[in-house]
């Protein structure tokens, strides 16, 4: 069934993301808001990272900046080893299609279009050919196989959201943006969807990263990324529950005393 | 309730703008029309004067009314429509259905008060210029005094209110039905209407049968009866679509690219909502076709009829289209600001398909894909409409079965639908598109 995952197009880096001194201010003169404060990073391939921090601290910046969806004010994006470039959005949209995936907390499904015209949508816009096949097989693993007809406004926000994995995965990206999937969710579906993320991960091979501020959500990750007030401001390897949600509940007191700026290393 | 009505209309000027518009045009076209009306109710006026004067605010003035009518109604459930989430929120946070009908009415309501006191004062001057006009081609006397009196104001406010009050009242109560989980209502009023509007478009248009060649009120009844057969098929042209496009749409969009893909699937979906930009266009194309060429088919039957081969003549002939005219650019501006209202209310929409990885060209192409289907739905709708108003006019005018005028009119009124749809859909979705994708899928337009 996953045998697949080993044709995942181009020659794919080792090194899935690498952000260098990206800065992002919103606003400008005197209320210019620093979202993002020169952060670098650096995520393998194969990884499932998670982004966690206070309200403001610039975790969907981040996010978008990364995933080009915002132009980042400085520094540099490389996604799977080549520079995130576009003159303009049209440029910056068939980068982004060809080796990114997206799963929004608001799931973002056209409500005209099936559930799997939704799925197939990257793959028409991107001008590929389409597999139904395929199709069938990814929206079989995300537990929707029988609801191919269906119209968005019939699905749980569950379903809604395996929806938006389904298409995330179909385009076969190296890299799958998730911010915060699991923020509208009840617990069982919110459980459903982050296994999916790490099956993305283990089964397929793709880097998943994850903006949220769940611990719970966060303990399904490889690793966490803090972030305070637009830098990074520590890492986790092998997150658990209570150790996450002990180090954000401390986040506040290194941003108060901090004055260095935290070489991190990860 | 009315407090919060006026508060959000306060907040923000901007969504109130279309229907403000439409209030304004509608209102300022039926005074200035039926102002015509009180010019002829001076008591030292002459008997010809009085009865050009009567004669172009009853043929005129009324069909102008009927079209500013549905006009008016097409532009404000277009605009409530949009409006789901706010009226979402309300009901949320413990407003009563009735309280959100209030609100919504009573917003426009204001709007359309303020439209038609804006339109007044343009009114009187064009009502003037409309005066002047006849009193140079010699129809009416130069002593007549222009009057702007109970008749202009009481038609203006009577069509912009009965046309906004009641366009809101439906478009906010199949809002609020939808909003409680009830399924939205299916339809039957509206169908209804639809059918009612055909029944009196087709009967308008029989009775031109009845009239008399030399009567000058002769194309009072098919050009009422263009505009009711136009209404009457822009309600039930969007079911058709959707039909042409379950058969022609599968094939279509397995071929042609991922825009035109999108464009068939939207469209078969939101066919309800179309309704509301078709009905301008629609209305735009019958009403231009039919009193365009009605127009020119008078002119020609003078000229044939060799009674006058004078100056007077051929000013006539020049003002007759200029009056007709006027009627014909409303319908077409009408056009433009619903399909303005409509589209500029879409950028969550097209935001979404951004993030699924859609170029601007792709949004912009899958806009333009609906508006070419949309021109040539309305176009053949209108077209429909035009000609069932034409030929009675044409056989009992001329005693010919078909009229001689040429395809020139038609074509130009084609072209004119088409450029206005397009140029205004893509205009405007360019300038939605503005907004960074991430941007417009949150934040509610």
């Amino acid at each position: 069934m996953f045998s697949r995952t080993s044709r995942t197009g181009p020659t794919r880096s080792s090194e899935a993301l690498r952000l260098v001194k990206v800065t992002k201010v919103y606003g400008s003169a005197e209320n210019a808001v620093t979202a993002l404060d020169g952060v670098s990073l650096s995520l393998p391939a194969g990884s499932f990272t998670a982004v966690m921090g206070p309200s403001g601290s610039g975790k969907s910046s981040l996010l978008q900046c990364a995933a080009g969806l915002v132009r980042p004010d400085g520094g540099l994006v490389m996604v799977d080893g080549e520079r995130m470039t576009g003159a303009n959005e049209a440029e910056l949209t068939k980068f982004r299609r060809r080796r990114i995936g997206f799963v929004f907390q608001q799931y973002n499904l056209l409500s005209t279009l099936t559930v799997a015209q939704n799925t197939v949508l990257p793959l028409k816009l991107a001008g590929r050919r389409i597999d139904r096949a395929r199709t069938q097989e990814i929206l079989t693993q995300v537990g929707l196989g029988d609801r191919l007809g269906h119209r968005p406004d019939e699905l749980s926000g569950g379903q809604l959201q395996r929806v938006a994995i389904a298409r995330a995965l179909v385009t076969e990206p190296s890299l799958i943006f998730a911010d915060e999937p699991t923020g509208a969710l009840d617990l069982r579906s919110a459980r459903d969807v982050l296994r999916l993320l790490q099956e993305a991960v283990r089964v397929h091979g793709r880097t998943v990263v994850m903006v949220t501020h769940d611990p719970v959500a966060a303990s399904y990750a490889d690793s966490v990324l803090f972030l305070a007030d637009g830098r990074l401001a520590g890492r986790m390897t092998a997150p658990t529950v209570d150790a996450v949600a002990e180090r954000l509940a401390h986040l506040g007191d290194a941003v108060g005393t901090r004055d260095n700026d935290m070489p991190m290393e990860v | 309730m009315f407090a919060l009505a006026m508060r959000s209309i306060r907040q923000r000027p901007g969504r109130f703008l279309a229907t403000l518009v439409a209030a304004f045009l509608g209102a300022a076209v039926t005074m200035t029309f039926n102002s015509m009306h009180d010019t002829a109710g001076a008591t030292n006026i002459d008997h010809a004067s009085s009865e050009t004067l009567r004669l172009t605010g009853g043929v005129v003035g009324g069909y102008g009314t009927l079209l500013v009518f549905f006009a008016i109604a097409s532009t404000l459930t277009v605009n409530v429509r949009q409006r789901g989430e706010e009226i979402e929120l309300l009901r949320c946070i413990g407003a009563t259905p009735a309280q959100i009908k209030r609100m919504v009415v009573g917003e426009s309501v204001m709007v359309a008060l303020v439209g038609t006191l804006l339109a007044v004062f343009p009114a009187m001057l064009g009502g003037q210029a409309l005066l002047g006009m006849f009193q140079d081609s010699g129809q009416v006397a130069e002593g007549v005094d222009y009057a702007f009196g109970p008749i202009a104001l009481t038609a203006g406010f009577t069509v912009t209110l009965v046309a906004s009050v009641g366009a809101a009242f439906l478009a906010v109560r199949r809002a609020t039905r939808a909003a409680t989980g009830g399924r939205a209502p299916r339809n039957r009023l509206r169908n209804f209407a639809g059918i009612m509007a055909l029944v009196a478009g087709t009967g308008s248009v029989c009775a031109t049968f009845a009239s008399d060649a030399k009567n000058p009120a002769l194309m009072a009844a098919p050009a009422y009866g263009a505009i009711m057969l136009s209404v009457g098929f822009a309600t039930f042209s969007p079911t058709l679509l959707r039909v042409l496009l379950g058969w022609l749409g599968r094939p279509i969009a397995a071929r042609a690219g991922a825009s035109v893909y999108l464009t068939v699937h939207n469209m078969r979906q939101r066919s309800v909502q179309l309704a509301g930009v078709l009905m301008p266009l629609v209305l735009f194309t019958g009403l231009a076709a039919a009193t365009l060429y009605m127009q020119a088919i008078e002119n020609d039957a003078i000229k044939a009829s060799g009674l006058t081969k004078s100056v007077e003549a051929k000013n006539l002939e020049t003002l007759n289209l200029v009056v007709v005219g006027i009627v014909v650019v409303f319908a077409c501006l009408m056009l433009i600001n619903s399909l303005y209202a409509a589209t500029s209310y879409r950028g969550q929409e097209f935001g979404r398909q951004r993030l699924a990885g859609a170029t601007p060209g792709q949004v912009l192409a899958m806009v333009g894909a609906e508006g070419l289907v949309l021109t040539v739905t309305g176009v053949f709708f209108g077209t429909v409409a035009g000609i069932a108003g034409i030929l009675p006019f044409n056989l009992i005018r001329t005693d010919s079965a078909l009229p001689d005028q040429g395809l020139g009119i038609w074509l130009g009124i084609v072209a004119v639908a088409a450029a206005a749809t397009l140029i205004t859909s893509l205009a405007t979705a360019c300038r939605t598109l503005r907004t960074p994708a991430v941007a417009a899928v949150t934040v509610a337009a």
